[in-house]
């Protein structure tokens, strides 16, 4: 495509007033000979977008560069069809936090020009992935109650549905349980659960294509076209499948283990999954004699918040158990209920609940379980610590004694994989790797192991508050407990929310469209395979698994899979993926525009390659909030800081930069990286760093990384003023002139 | 190690704590408790011994008579599970268990017990005063020819002669059970005699009282103790002047001193009873049948005492010993049942609580000196 470029300079919102406009357009047609340069007094306003317009319709300008906010703001009012816009912050980033009429601000405001120019004069237009024989049907994998919530949600949106369950008939855990909570006014009531009704419509459903006693014995592809193979009955059927919800749940945790709460060695100890078949299943009665019972012990977080156990709370055992307690009370009002808990979590209307249970006279306990001991007649008699009382106490013997033990999740189940990089030499590079756990459910095809990565306690990584649902797996949604400790109504909304993620990702990957985060992005990474070393980075550190590899580790693409995070951009040392609009060549020639004084002119230069998740935003607010920043920095946003190549810092101190910031969000168990690992391998990528320094005979100390996050827009400007002082501590940069 | 009791709450719903399995321990009530000390934490712990049964702790508890039932708690509770209210069914219970005779217990647990006990006293009293009643004189007012001070003073120094030895029973059962709880401390004679004065002190002032955040409530609590002091001191020591056939001159001292305790009982009594029928404050919305007794009671003593005077005024003889022997019949029950059994207990109970736990702080403060000096001495 021959590019005619435009400029158009914005002197709205205090931009005219601070800068030299004139000298700002003259940088455009004079160093860089841009045919159309234009000013407009307010770019965004009708006036201003029909100038541009007319531009493009007249003089066949087909690249543009928006001098005037954040690419944040008015995007959707700068988009102009097959043209390309590159957008330069002058408002937020130059003008709003520097001062006005100042010398340096306006060398800031001309290298951010001159920055966006030769990035319009680089991009080229994406041209979207097509893929071929696409589907737009929906996999829910388990038929429990999420599974089956989900089928359903797919159908009543017009999806054709694909169920596989495991066992022989749906329902899972929740077709096991006598009665629910209820969640209408008074909150205290137990409730049937219309499991049945909603079987029977999933069975009845001609949208929704049934496996029961069925597994998936293999899942290859990516989304839009998935190839699922089923097993069922000794054979073997094909679905092709746009994308998939994982909703296999959880199992109860192992009371087996549990022998010092006596669960083995005393019968009349049992769990509390036993106790909801008893209630379910003729009245809850003694193990040992069949009596009904007169007293009744539950023991809360049996196994659960406990190291040598399940260190994390199950979210529903105290509700649950609260609700058996009623069973008790409806069954024998006169019976005792005993509650021993560590902290008990009754949320929202539970609380309800809770407090009916205690006026039906229950007692509860706070404290630590010391023991159970079997006295005359198989009864049992409890010894806890009472920290509300301050006193050792223990009870009267006991009928029967309920462990409410932990949810298990189903990804946890299996053989531990870490999937790591190999380099050149064949030893293994420590780049952080994913862990995953072969629980023999998804049987993916992937390079990076069969299964979706886990978390620390095996339930599969699905972004807490920023993007639950999301697994690593493009196409691959979780909902459930497979993901997170849940109860009823909290699976039942948490189905829907998977399944909408399932078809949002069905409909962009047939616009070819990346999905969340990036969902307007067109472009997707192409690789020059000629120069590819085979050398793994790539297929390893991609954080969603997007590249397979063939025989000869051959990196094998699936666009489809892919979140344009650019982390593979990052990893590739022979820099042979790029995407249209975004490659290290364009922004090696970004950070080549920048013009650096000469040592005595005493102006250093920092640049700053800010995140456009979290930091770039939050620089954005500094300026917003009108916070004052060193006038010495150079801002480089990029897709995420995993797509940060070495080349660039290496490229920047040899141009005579003085010192290099990147900014990215918080990574480890708590991340807040956008694309998961980006940041993390970011950091890595910079602990091996120093050796090139060393090669240019630099200090360490002029790359720096630091974790930010959105909220951080008050801490950014001392963390450059910070950075700032250690540079001049440093000195210039020697390679200044050059 | 102690063993749960679950019977223990149910037992003492009849004494009025009927929500406290409600409690969650948050601690709440101790925390806006103007009476709290970091010795006596009330009402959570006091909460939680009662949801576990700890029958024996409570027993030897000094905490209730600590608290003054200001209602802070139970309006901040967010269970409501009525802390003061707890509060004030444990002092029923205390009273109940230091009881010897055990009639206080039936007297609280029975509201059987509690109507024919009123009604036995009320009847005996009409009977007794039937038999020794003086000669009627209906042509003039004459109440002391009617009630013959030589019977009626005689007579009433037995009647509370009885009532107080039951009472110092009752004490010296309470400071057993308290003295031998916690830290155990021998507490020297002279300790007795220096800290007398804390006894006499709140007897008479109710002091604490006053740190409550509802001050007006010990203030009317004041009046109604005055009032019954005063009128106490008019029967007993003053009677010359009191029960007599004279018509005294409206400024005579006795005749304002006999107002002056009408007026201050019958105002906070009726107070007290519009209050519990109302119930907007947190005090009067919960009333043990034992309550409604004591209120009752004493507005028709006071009210049948009131006209007595009124007749006698007017010299209308007959409606003069015929009320007069009704304010009798109401004034034995009250007293017969209240003092030594139920809720006027709490005149001995409270000021003897609070000199009971002074004597054992001053103890214990005095045995951690002489510690601390022979550690010193031993450590030069």
């Amino acid at each position: 495509m021959e590019k005619k470029m435009g400029i158009y300079v914005c002197t709205g919102c205090d931009i005219g007033e601070s800068l030299d406009i004139d000298a700002l357009l003259k940088v455009a047609s004079g160093e860089y000979k841009v045919p159309v340069c234009k000013s407009h007094p307010f770019l965004c306003g009708a006036e201003g977008v029909e100038l541009i317009k007319n531009d493009i319709a007249g003089e066949g300008v087909n690249a543009i560069v928006i001098a005037a906010c954040s690419q944040r703001v008015n995007y959707d009012v700068f988009n102009f069809e097959n043209v390309i816009v590159e957008r330069v912050n002058l408002r937020e980033q130059v003008v709003w936090c520097h001062p006005a009429n100042d010398e340096d601000t306006q060398m800031l405001a001309e290298d951010s020009l001159r920055m966006g120019i030769v990035k319009a004069q680089q991009v080229s237009l994406p041209e979207p992935f097509q893929a071929e024989n696409l589907s737009k049907t929906v996999l829910v994998v388990g038929g429990g109650l999420a599974g089956i919530t989900a089928a359903l949600e797919a159908a009543r949106a017009g999806y054709k549905t694909v169920l596989v369950e495991k066992e022989a008939s749906l329902g899972g855990w929740a077709a096991g349980l006598k009665k629910v909570v209820g969640l209408r006014p008074p909150y205290t009531e137990l409730e049937d659960l219309d499991l049945a009704e909603k079987i029977k419509e999933v069975e009845g459903n001609p949208q929704i294509t049934v496996y029961k006693s069925a597994q998936i014995e293999k899942i290859a592809g990516a989304p839009g076209m998935f190839d699922v193979q089923i097993r069922q009955n000794g054979s073997t059927a094909s679905e092709r499948v746009g994308a998939i919800v994982l909703a296999t749940g959880a199992v109860a945790y192992d009371a087996g283990r549990l022998d010092s709460l006596g669960f083995g060695k005393y019968t009349n100890v049992v769990t509390g999954e036993m106790l909801e078949k008893m209630a379910a299943n003729g009245g809850i009665k003694r193990p040992s004699d069949g009596k009904p019972v007169e007293s009744v012990a539950f023991i809360l977080c049996a196994g659960s918040r406990d190291k040598s156990h399940l260190p994390y709370c199950s979210a529903i055992c105290c509700t649950e158990s609260l609700k058996q307690a009623l069973y008790v009370k409806e069954q024998n009002p006169k019976a005792q209920v005993y509650i021993f808990y560590k902290d008990l979590r009754a949320p929202g209307t539970y609380e309800l609940l809770y407090q009916r249970v205690q006026k039906e006279g229950a007692i509860f306990f706070r404290g630590e379980v010391y023991g159970i001991g079997e006295v005359a007649d198989n009864q049992l008699v409890i010894a806890a610590e009472d920290v509300l009382a301050g006193e050792g106490i223990k009870t009267e013997p006991i009928d029967l004694v309920v462990l409410a033990t932990g949810m298990v999740p189903t990804t946890a189940i299996g053989e531990k994989l870490v999937i790591k990089a190999e380099d050149e030499k064949g030893a293994q590079e420590e780049a952080p790797a994913d862990e995953i756990i072969r629980s023999n459910i998804l049987n993916l095809e992937y390079r990076q192991g069969p299964e979706v990565p886990t978390l620390k306690y095996g339930f599969a990584d699905s972004h807490f508050i920023c993007f639950p649902y999301e697994t690593r797996r493009t196409g691959i949604y979780a909902a459930g407990s497979v993901r997170s400790p849940m109860d009823i109504p909290t699976t039942i909304k948490d189905a829907a929310g998977a399944v909408l993620k399932a078809i949002q990702c069905i409909e962009l990957t047939a616009q070819g469209s990346a999905v969340h985060p990036r969902v307007w992005d067109l472009s997707f990474p192409e690789f020059f395979m000629q120069r590819c070393t085979q050398c793994k980075r790539c297929t390893v550190e991609c954080p969603f698994g997007a590249i397979n590899e063939d025989e000869k580790f051959n990196p094998l693409p699936n666009p489809t899979r892919c979140r344009r995070c650019g982390v593979c951009m990052g990893a590739c040392p022979e820099r042979i993926i790029s995407f249209k609009n975004y490659s290290v060549p364009i922004i090696g020639s970004m950070l080549k525009a920048i013009e650096v004084p000469e040592e005595d002119e005493e102006k250093p230069r920092i640049l700053i390659f800010a995140c456009e998740n979290d930091a770039y935003p939050a620089l954005d607010m500094a300026g917003i909030n009108r916070l004052p920043i060193s006038p010495w920095v150079r801002i480089i946003p990029v897709r995420c800081l995993g797509s940060m190549n070495l080349v660039w810092i290496a490229d920047a101190l040899s141009k005579g930069i003085d010192g290099i910031l990147l900014l990215g969000c918080k990574h480890g168990d708590d991340y807040q990286c956008h694309f998961i690992k980006g940041s993390e391998l970011a950091n890595y990528r910079l602990s091996k760093i120093s050796e090139t320094l060393n090669r240019l005979a630099l200090e360490s100390d002029r790359v720096r990384m630091v974790q930010v996050d959105i909220m951080d827009y008050d801490v950014i400007p001392g963390i450059i003023e910070d950075f700032v002082k250690r540079l001049e501590e440093v000195g210039p940069n020697p390679y200044k002139g050059f | 190690m102690v063993t749960v009791n679950p019977h223990f709450a149910k037992k003492l719903q009849k004494f009025g704590a009927k929500t406290s399995s409600e409690c969650f321990n948050c601690g709440t009530c101790s925390a806006v408790c103007p009476l709290v000390e970091e010795q006596a934490l009330f009402p959570r712990k006091m909460i939680r011994y009662v949801q576990l049964g700890l029958e024996d702790k409570i027993k030897h508890s000094i905490e209730p008579w600590l608290c003054y039932y200001c209602g802070e708690c139970q309006q901040y509770c967010p269970r409501q599970a009525n802390p003061g209210e707890l509060m004030m069914s444990l002092r029923r219970y205390l009273t109940s268990v230091y009881d010897w005779t055990g009639l206080s217990r039936k007297l609280y647990t029975s509201k059987a017990w509690e109507i024919i006990s009123i009604l036995v006293l009320f009847f005996a009293t009409l009977g007794v005063i039937y038999l020794l009643h003086g000669p009627i004189v209906t042509e003039h007012t004459e109440l002391e020819t009617f009630a013959p001070r030589h019977i009626v003073d005689p007579a009433g120094w037995l009647f509370g002669g009885v009532l107080s030895i039951i009472l110092l029973i009752n004490i010296y059962r309470m400071y057993r059970l308290i003295m031998t709880s916690g830290e155990q401390v021998t507490i020297p004679l002279s300790l007795y005699v220096k800290e007398f004065f804390t006894l006499v002190w709140h007897f008479f002032t109710q002091r604490r009282f006053g740190d409550c955040k509802n001050r007006s409530r010990w203030l009317k609590h004041w009046l109604l103790m005055s009032g019954y002091a005063v009128a106490f001191i008019l029967v007993n020591a003053l009677s010359k002047w009191f029960l007599t056939n004279e018509f005294l001159s409206v400024f005579h001292p006795v005749r304002l001193l006999g107002y002056y305790a009408t007026i201050a009982m019958l105002y906070v009594t009726t107070e007290a009873i519009i209050g519990r029928l109302r119930k907007a404050e947190p005090i009067h919305q919960y009333s043990h049948s034992t309550d409604w007794m004591f209120l009752i009671l004493l507005w028709l003593t006071v009210f049948t005492g009131l006209l007595v005077h009124v007749f006698k005024y007017l010299d209308l003889p007959l409606p003069t010993y015929y009320t007069f022997a009704l304010h009798l019949a109401f004034t034995v029950p009250l007293l017969a049942l209240e003092v030594p059994f139920t809720k006027w207990a709490h005149l001995a109970y409270r000021p003897f609580a609070l000199y009971f736990k002074r004597l054992k702080e001053s103890a214990l403060e005095a045995q951690r000196a002489k510690t601390q000096a022979t550690q010193v001495k031993m450590s030069a």
